[in-house]
């Protein structure tokens, strides 16, 4: 027998001014199923709430409405106060009496109408709602993080430092990403390897953390807390407990002659080899598919004649490793967009047309031309270097119409450097926007432009050639209203910033969202910005959205506060507003798997007792299910169910209307 | 002497966007008609066509539903689905004759007060004018049952 | 050979070499042009088998009788394009392996039933797509147009004396294939969505959801039509929802196995022109 309790709230003047409450409160009394109906004036106060406890105690109350304002603003106030009284707080419910009818309607008698109205179908509501538990799912403290760039490091150290385990995972031999790749970084002007390597250092070092490099993700299963991943660690063919990392087998390798990544091409690198000198772990790995041994049978010098220790074996295997997961941070970076967008840039037809990273190497200390800029094609220091921005960014036609935010800045860093490396340089900047709006950004281009002598051109480059040793690049100078050709010895495209080549294949993987560039979704652009859909995975870095260092540390330690939330309580809580299914009435036809934004509704063997399967139906897991209810509205039988907002609640509430 | 006719009007909206702009149309103070009614669901995901043939069932002369933009679901894309469905159903009930002005769909923020107040305003005149839904009230009145109009 | 002697000797070497356990196909009805579906199991029943013109009926749902395709083993079953498109979707929907189906396609014009070649569904695929750019081109029913041009009070007039003659007999739902739920949403009493008095009202409302649940669905066999006992045009409802389906989403159901839902899928650019 449902004994309802109804408390009117006058707020104030703000619900009474209009709402004639004394009048609700009668219309209530004697509505069937409502044992009492009180107003007051202010039912949020303490007292006011007091009250509420004391009638849901003194009546036995199976129900309770709160006719008041938005249930926004206090329904879970009101749901913890019949908590606190012994009644579940979903048997709670607000009427929202002031900002949907006092304080938007005129007439005070048809507002109370309203009131009435809204009053006395919410009644009917409550009356079909069930008692609802919070769903505990259990949490595993380790958390992945996939990438180990500056993002990824940063994460792992932030939550390794708080005590929770962490498996680190790298695609390449080494730590370090990208940023291990740049010379200096702007605003400061930094080394970037030295602000990185004791980071990457420490992050090797860490107890808490297990660094698994040369390894990439095989498999993701489970959800929240409770996640089953398997990581594939690809053959060194170096064993890592053996191997000292003298160096000695790189030194003696004779397949010297492969492009080497690190350097974006600049430089040749070995079979075996580590791709750069401060690699963390400072191991070796060797190339497979460029190895004289591994193409025709023949060589093994490194192990055979050098390796002082036997760490080489050719005989290892891919290795798959299973682990128990409990959070992930996606830090996997970005790419340099492929240049071969702009034919007109000349990028691969003129050795000394570069990428923004190819002219970080240079600059380089540790690079291929141990910091001096000299051109490809002769080894001669160029005396006019001209820099194109936006090459590839904010270009719909190109299919890449967002800004990749890092170029304007680079940009300007390089010609600081070239500048300090050649006073008598001259640099031209051909820009659209100048965009520096991070701390110390703006000044930092103004040094540039004021200290370093960087020449800015607004304008885009239409063309670009060679003739008589120099390569002609002719753009237009829109402030001064005329073309412009400079004759250049080095023209270095600001490319844009993308996400890694198999980014969606990750997201597939993972079961997060990604955008048509393949930048992975976030829960809420502004207001969630490193979680993703699917609870428990979140986004540190480029792999996100384009963006520089400060932020993508920044992010990486909010994720990390992410999950160090996640992992402070033995259970996870979750609010019980999730699917159901009735199994007895589904058929199994996965419409609700399908049209589920959370991949929350899993398929589920119905089996007999010897374990013959009977049939299969839908099952919502309810680490995942964020209740929305779009299974609930596609399933033509009516067997899935959202509690709180079940059918037969709406249809009780439609129906008192 | 009989009184001038006040559409009855229900509204299905979701809670992070049109119930929020609603919401925003109160606290803005904003005056719109009192005919409307209300029902929050979650996301617009969760409103099936059975709630409008509800509400007619239970004398409605005009319904709304109402949601977050496309791309802006709280719930990422339950609007995307809801879009669809109202596309099929709102053809369906067209061509059984239900009168367009009777069943409106639309998107509104939960920045979007004014857009909710003045949408409220606009199809509780229309409907004013268009007159009580007879025909479905003569075929409710059939069953025995009184709707409450 | 007749097409029917073909099919008949094609049975016929089904079932004796146990490639199939049974075929589904027409037989003589009561009256001349009538056929009702057969369930052959002995290749000596197979001389029952008829095919010609006049078999109409969508045969493809008999395949959903509770156990029939359990034990793995294959029925081959009598359909024109439109029975393998329903094969497809309840593929689609899960409720029935296309490994299990073998296809007997023939094709009804005018007068006449000629056969098609193939044997899985797949092997329809170039037909299936013709079909639909046809539907496509296809004109409205005359008397949707007639309706189209009414206002709507005289079309919902129309609509009601439609359906005040409904006597709630859901001979329509029994005779689609796509109506397979384990618990129709009309046999839901808790909530009661649908009213199931046979007043107009509840009659109004039972054709519309099944008209809706069936958006996307409805291969238009016309298995309904032909089953009410009070000849409401039923079908107008469902080919309604099949134009809107197929120009708002360029949507065709059946066009393959793996074809999402019209109804769970959706794209970024789906038309609103409706929507304020």
């Amino acid at each position: 027998m449902a004994k309802i309790g109804v408390f009117v709230c006058h707020c104030g003047e703000n619900i009474a001014a209009k709402v004639d409450c004394t009048k609700l409160v009668a219309a209530m009394e004697s509505h069937p199923g409502v044992a009492i109906a009180h107003e007051y004036k202010y039912f949020c106060s303490e007292p006011g709430q007091e009250s509420i406890k004391k009638a849901v105690t003194g009546h036995g109350l199976t129900g309770v409405i709160v006719a008041a304002c938005s249930p926004r603003m206090h329904e879970a106030t009101f749901r913890t106060a019949c908590a606190e009284a012994g009644l579940n707080p979903y048997l709670c419910e607000i009427a929202n009496i002031r900002e949907q009818c006092s304080w938007v309607h005129s007439d005070g008698e048809q507002a109370t109408r309203k009131a009435i109205e809204i009053t006395r179908s919410l009644v009917e509501k409550v009356k079909r709602n069930n008692e609802l538990q919070p769903i505990e799912v259990p949490v595993t403290r380790r958390a992945l993080v996939i990438g180990g760039g500056i993002a990824g490091i940063q994460a792992a150290l932030d939550i390794a430092n708080a005590g929770g385990d962490v498996v680190l995972v790298e695609r390449e031999a080494s730590l370090g990403g990208h940023m291990a790749q740049l010379s200096e970084t702007f605003p400061t002007l930094d080394c970037s390897q030295c602000i990185m390597t004791p980071r990457m250092v420490e992050a090797a070092r860490h107890p808490k953390i297990r660094l698994l490099t040369y390894s990439e993700i095989e498999k993701v299963e489970g959800f929240i807390g409770n996640f089953n991943v398997t990581v594939r660690q690809k053959a060194r063919y170096v064993d890592m407990n053996l191997c000292t990392g003298c160096g000695e087998c790189i030194i003696k390798c004779p397949a010297k002659k492969i492009s080497g990544e690190f350097d974006c091409g600049l430089a040749n690198r070995t079979a075996i080899y580590t791709p750069f000198a401060q690699a963390v772990p400072n191991k070796p790995v060797i190339d497979s598919g460029h190895c004289i041994y591994f193409k025709n049978g023949k060589c093994k010098a490194c192990q055979r004649v050098v390796c002082p220790t036997g760490a080489i074996n050719f005989d290892m295997e891919d290795e798959l490793v299973e682990l128990e997961i409990g959070a992930i941070v996606v830090a996997t970076g970005f790419q340099v967009q492929n240049t071969a967008l702009y034919g007109e840039y000349g990028y691969g037809r003129y050795p000394d047309v570069l990428t923004g990273l190819q002219f970080e190497r240079l600059a380089s200390a540790s690079g291929p031309t141990g910091g001096k800029i000299q051109r490809p094609s002769d080894g001669k220091e160029p005396e006019t270097i001209v820099f194109i921005q936006c090459a590839g960014s904010r270009d719909p036609s190109k299919g890449i119409p967002y800004c990749s935010k890092i170029c304007c800045m680079y940009t300007a860093k390089h010609a600081m450097l070239y500048h300090h490396k050649n006073h008598e340089g001259n640099s031209r900047i051909f820009y659209m926007d100048i965009r520096a709006a991070g701390k110390g950004y703006d000044e930092f281009t103004r040094r540039a432009i004021e200290e370093d002598g960087a020449g800015y051109v607004r304008g885009r480059v239409s063309k670009l050639w060679q003739e008589n040793g120099k390569l002609m690049v002719r753009g237009a100078d829109t402030l001064l209203g005329r073309p412009v050709e400079v004759a250049a010895d080095m023209v270095v495209l600001a490319t844009a910033m993308v996400p890694q080549s198999d980014s969606k294949e990750l997201g597939k993987t993972l079961g997060i969202g990604y955008d048509e560039y393949g930048f992975f979704n976030e829960a809420h652009l502004k207001l969630r910005p490193v979680e993703t859909a699917t609870a428990g995975i979140f986004l540190a870095g480029a792999c996100q959205s384009p963006k520089d260092i400060p932020d993508s540390v920044a992010q990486a330690s909010a994720c990390a506060s992410k999950v160090l939330a996640l992992f402070s309580r033995e259970k996870l809580e979750r609010e019980p507003v999730i699917a159901q299914n009735n199994e007895a009435t589904c058929s199994g036809c996965w419409g609700c798997v399908l049209a589920c934004p959370y991949n929350a509704i899993e398929k589920k063997d119905l089996t007999d007792r010897a374990g013959n399967l009977i049939r299969r139906v839908a099952s919502v897991n309810a680490g995942l299910c964020q209740g929305c209810g779009t299974c609930v509205t596609f399933c033509r039988s009516n067997s899935i169910d959202l509690a709180g907002f079940t059918e037969k609640q709406i249809f009780a509430e439609v129906m008192g209307l | 002497m009989s009184e001038p006719f006040e559409p009855k009007i229900v509204a299905f909206v979701c809670t992070y966007c049109t119930y929020a702009g609603a919401d925003l149309a109160g606290t803005s103070r904003l005056k719109y008609p009192p005919n409307v009614r209300i029902v929050r669901l979650p996301c617009t995901g969760r409103i099936s066509p059975m709630f409008i043939l509800k509400a007619f069932q239970k004398g409605a002369d005009g319904v709304l539903v109402s949601g977050c933009h496309p791309g802006d679901c709280h719930f990422d894309h339950g609007n995307y689905h809801a879009r669809r469905r109202w596309t099929a159903f709102n053809a369906l009930l067209q061509f059984t004759g239900v009168p367009e002005e009777r069943v409106k769909f639309s998107w509104i923020s939960a920045a979007e007060g004014i857009k909710f107040a003045e949408l409220i305003e606009s199809i509780t005149e229309e409907i004013r004018t268009a007159g009580p839904f007879e025909q479905y009230h003569k075929l409710i009145a059939e069953t025995g049952s009184a709707a409450s109009v | 050979m007749s097409i029917q002697e073909q099919y008949r000797s094609r049975a016929k070497e089904l079932l004796r070499e146990g490639t199939v356990k049974m075929v589904i196909g027409y037989g003589a009805g009561t009256t001349p042009l009538r056929r009702r579906p057969i369930f052959i199991t002995s290749p000596d029943d197979a001389d029952r088998l008829v095919l010609d013109a006049a078999c109409r009926t969508n045969l493809a749902g008999y395949l959903l009788r509770e156990g029939l395709l359990a034990d793995q083993k294959s029925v081959a079953v009598f359909l024109t394009p439109d029975g393998v498109r329903t094969i497809n979707i309840l593929a689609a929907e899960s409720q029935l392996a296309t490994e299990q189906v073998i296809v007997l396609g023939f094709q009804i014009d005018g007068e006449n039933a000629r056969q098609l070649e193939g044997t899985r569904v797949a092997d329809f695929s170039g037909i299936i797509a013709e079909r639909k750019k046809k539907r496509k081109e296809q004109p409205s029913h005359e008397v949707a147009r007639k309706l189209e041009q009414m206002t709507s009070v005289e079309r919902f007039a129309f609509w009601e004396g439609e359906f005040s003659r409904c006597i709630k007999c859901y001979a329509c739902r029994a005779a689609c294939p796509m109506c397979w739920c384990r618990r129709c949403v009309v046999d839901n009493n808790q909530p009661q969505w649908v009213n199931t008095s046979s007043h107009t009202l509840g009659n109004l409302e039972w054709n519309l959801v099944r008209a809706f649940h069936l958006a996307g669905r409805c291969v238009e066999c016309g298995n309904c039509s032909e089953a009410c006992p009070v000849n409401i045009p039923l079908h107008l409802l469902n080919r309604r929802m099949t134009e809107e389906v197929l120009t708002a989403f360029d949507y065709y159901p059946g066009a393959d196995e793996h074809q999402e839902p019209v109804l769970a899928s959706f794209r970024k650019d789906d038309p609103e022109t409706f929507i304020l």
